[in-house]
Parts: C-alpha cells; structure tokens; sequence
C-alpha cells in the first residue's frame, strides 16, 4: 500500500482539525447543493430526452458516477479524506453482482463512483430524504421495502446484464463488533447463479460511522483503503442441492468469515504502516 | 385432530430441518424474527412446508399476525382444527 499524498491546502498541526471539520461540513453543503441542483436538471433532462427508459436510466447511472467521483475528488482535495484502490479496473466490468462491507457514510460514494453503471439497493427512507430522493429516483436505484419482489427484482437486474451493489450488513458497522450479514446477498447469488464481486472496505482512523456526527473528525486524516477481490462462485453451494433457506444460510455465513479475514488483514496492514510514524 | 403440543413438536423439527435452528432454542415465546432469525424469505418456504404437512391451503394473510412460535402454533392449530381449506 502507498502513502497517501499530503493534502495539498490543508493546514498543519492545530489548524488541520479545524480545516477538517470546516472541510466536511463544506462537503456535506456541497453534496447536498449538488444533489438538488443536478436533480432537477441534468439528470431528468436525460431522462427526459431518452425514450427508452432502461436507456435513460442508465445514462443517468452514468451521470451519477461521475457526480461521485467530482465529490471525492472535492473531500480529497480539501483535505478531508485520502483513498487508496487495488483492482479499480476489475469493476469496470459490466454485469457483477458487487458487495461490500459498509463501515462509513461515504463507501456508497467510493463504489458508485467506481462502476460505470449500476443498479445500487438502497433503504426506503431515502426516497423521503429531501436531497436523495432525485439521485435515487432517477437512476432507477432498488428499494430495499419491497420484501420478496427485492429478490426477484434483484435477479432480473442481473439476469438482464445489469450490475447490482449492495452492503449485505443492510446498515453501517458497529465499529468494535464483528460483521453482521443479512441473508439478502446470498439469496440473491443463489437464486440468479452469479458469483459475487467483493470489495473490501477500510478506513483508518474510522470516520462518519454509525452514530458518529460529522464535525467528530478524528485525530488525523482519514484514510481509505478499497481492494477489489476475486469473484466468490456459489456453485459449491448449489450443487450441494440443498433446500434455499439453508443453502442461503450456509452461504451467509460463508461471506461473512470471507469478509471477517479480509477486513482485519487489511485495518492491520494500514496500521502496520503508519504506525511507526507515530 | 392435533394438539397444539403435538404441532409445536413438528413445528420444531420443521424449523431443524429447513433452517438449522437448535430444537431447544424453539420455544412458544421465541420470536421468529428477533430469536430465530427467520426473515421474510424464509417465511415463504416455512408456509410451503406447512401447506404439505397439513394438507391445508394457507394464505399468507393467515400468518400476517404470527410473531412468536406460539402465534405459529395457534395458527396452524386453527387451520387444521376447522377451516377444511381455506376459501
């Protein structure tokens, strides 16, 4: 892993905490701002003006990544945040089924600004969210209220060709308490056939968690580490042929150690790097 | 004719073999959901399982109610009991 480059504005020593915290609430505004000002014109224009709907909602999907990536870029120019990605290119590739483990507020931001076009679960409550209710309606993202239409929905995306991402824990980690998966990825994998793509998320010193309010910045930077890994097949888990309940169970709990490892490997390498530094 | 005792027995050893659940975590106050962890998904296939056991036709509305083990008990209590097949 490399070391992240110093923040090119940012101020050192006591000054820096201030500027961050200064930075992240300049990040949530502009977030906020975009999302209204692009959600009623760019993205229904597009919209509008494709007559195909699948169409139109992908170029929107488009849209939004891109949106994503002006965002990151922002915190990361301000200061607020670093990231690091291994294997950004393997999500260039269309028609995964992509997962990952959701420690922060902004792994939504980091994922959709990698994938060129995806169909992103995402809860309920956020179409009654003044500002998110324009991305996630016009990118034609899922709901997670549907109950057993989700699957199915779910499956069709992805027996259409479509990419589909989602954060099997259906909420941000606990920080402290070990991963705890939903059974809603498994089902999904098991019921279309497809392997999962799974990405693992670290950030280090832990920000924006669950609970945790913007202006808490921590003691420095805080850094991201994204790796990309290799695809996870269920056919093992199919051709043990048995009843779905459990084979979605026996999967579940499969990931979830996969992730359990892969998380602690890699929070421990990024501390094994900074710090001796101190 | 069941009894009800007679149905929490089956019923324990459905929940063992569609979804793995420990016998003696099953008990009338278990929640299904918070104790045993059995999401909507499951639901679906417990109530395909229960349609061959009892030979009954159920309707999902019939186990709208239903949030414990004893709620699922009563339930199929009532279903085997009167209803000849659900209209």
């Amino acid at each position: 892993m490399n070391e992240p480059a110093p923040a090119r504005f940012a101020p050192s020593g006591a000054a820096n905490r201030l500027w961050r915290i200064a930075g992240t609430g300049l990040s949530f505004v502009f977030f906020g701002l975009g999302a209204l000002l692009l959600g009623f014109t760019i993205w229904p224009l597009l919209r509008l003006f494709t007559l195909d709907r699948r169409r139109g909602i992908a170029r929107v999907q488009r849209a939004v990544s891109v949106s994503m990536r002006l965002f990151l870029w922002f915190m990361e120019t301000v200061g607020v945040v670093s990231t690091e990605v291994h294997g950004r290119e393997k999500l260039r590739e269309r028609g995964q089924f992509v997962i990952a483990n959701h420690p922060t507020l902004i792994d939504v931001v980091i994922l959709v600004g990698l994938m060129p076009e995806v169909d992103c679960i995402v809860k309920q409550a956020l179409w009654h969210n003044v500002f998110l209710r324009w991305p996630v309606s016009w990118a034609g993202y899922i709901s997670n209220a549907t109950g057993e239409g989700l699957i199915a929905a779910c499956v069709a995306a992805l027996r259409a060709g479509r990419s589909l991402m989602l954060f099997p824990e259906g909420t941000r980690t606990k920080p402290g308490a070990g991963l705890e998966f939903q059974r809603g990825a498994a089902q999904i994998a098991l019921a279309a056939q497809v392997p999962l793509r799974p990405v693992t998320i670290t950030c280090d010193p832990i920000t924006l968690f669950k609970g945790n309010a913007w202006y808490r910045v921590p003691a420095r930077r805080a850094h991201f580490v994204i790796t990309v890994g290799e695809p996870i097949l269920v056919a093992e888990f199919l051709a043990k042929n048995e009843a779905p309940p459990l084979a979605a169970r026996h999967l579940t709990k499969a990931l979830t150690s996969w992730f359990d490892v892969s998380v602690s490997q890699q929070l421990r390498e990024m501390r094994r790097e900074t710090r001796p530094k101190g | 004719m069941q009894s009800t005792q007679e149905i929490f027995e089956q019923l324990r050893k459905v929940l063992s073999e569609l979804f793995e659940i420990e016998p003696s975590q099953v008990t009338l106050e278990a929640h299904l959901y918070n104790d045993l962890e059995i999401d909507s998904i499951d639901t679906i296939d417990l109530i395909l399982r229960l349609k061959e056991l009892t030979g009954r036709k159920i309707q999902p509305d019939q186990f709208r109610h239903v949030r414990t083990v004893g709620d699922a008990v009563n339930a199929i209590h009532a279903l085997v009991q009167n209803k000849p097949a659900a209209a």
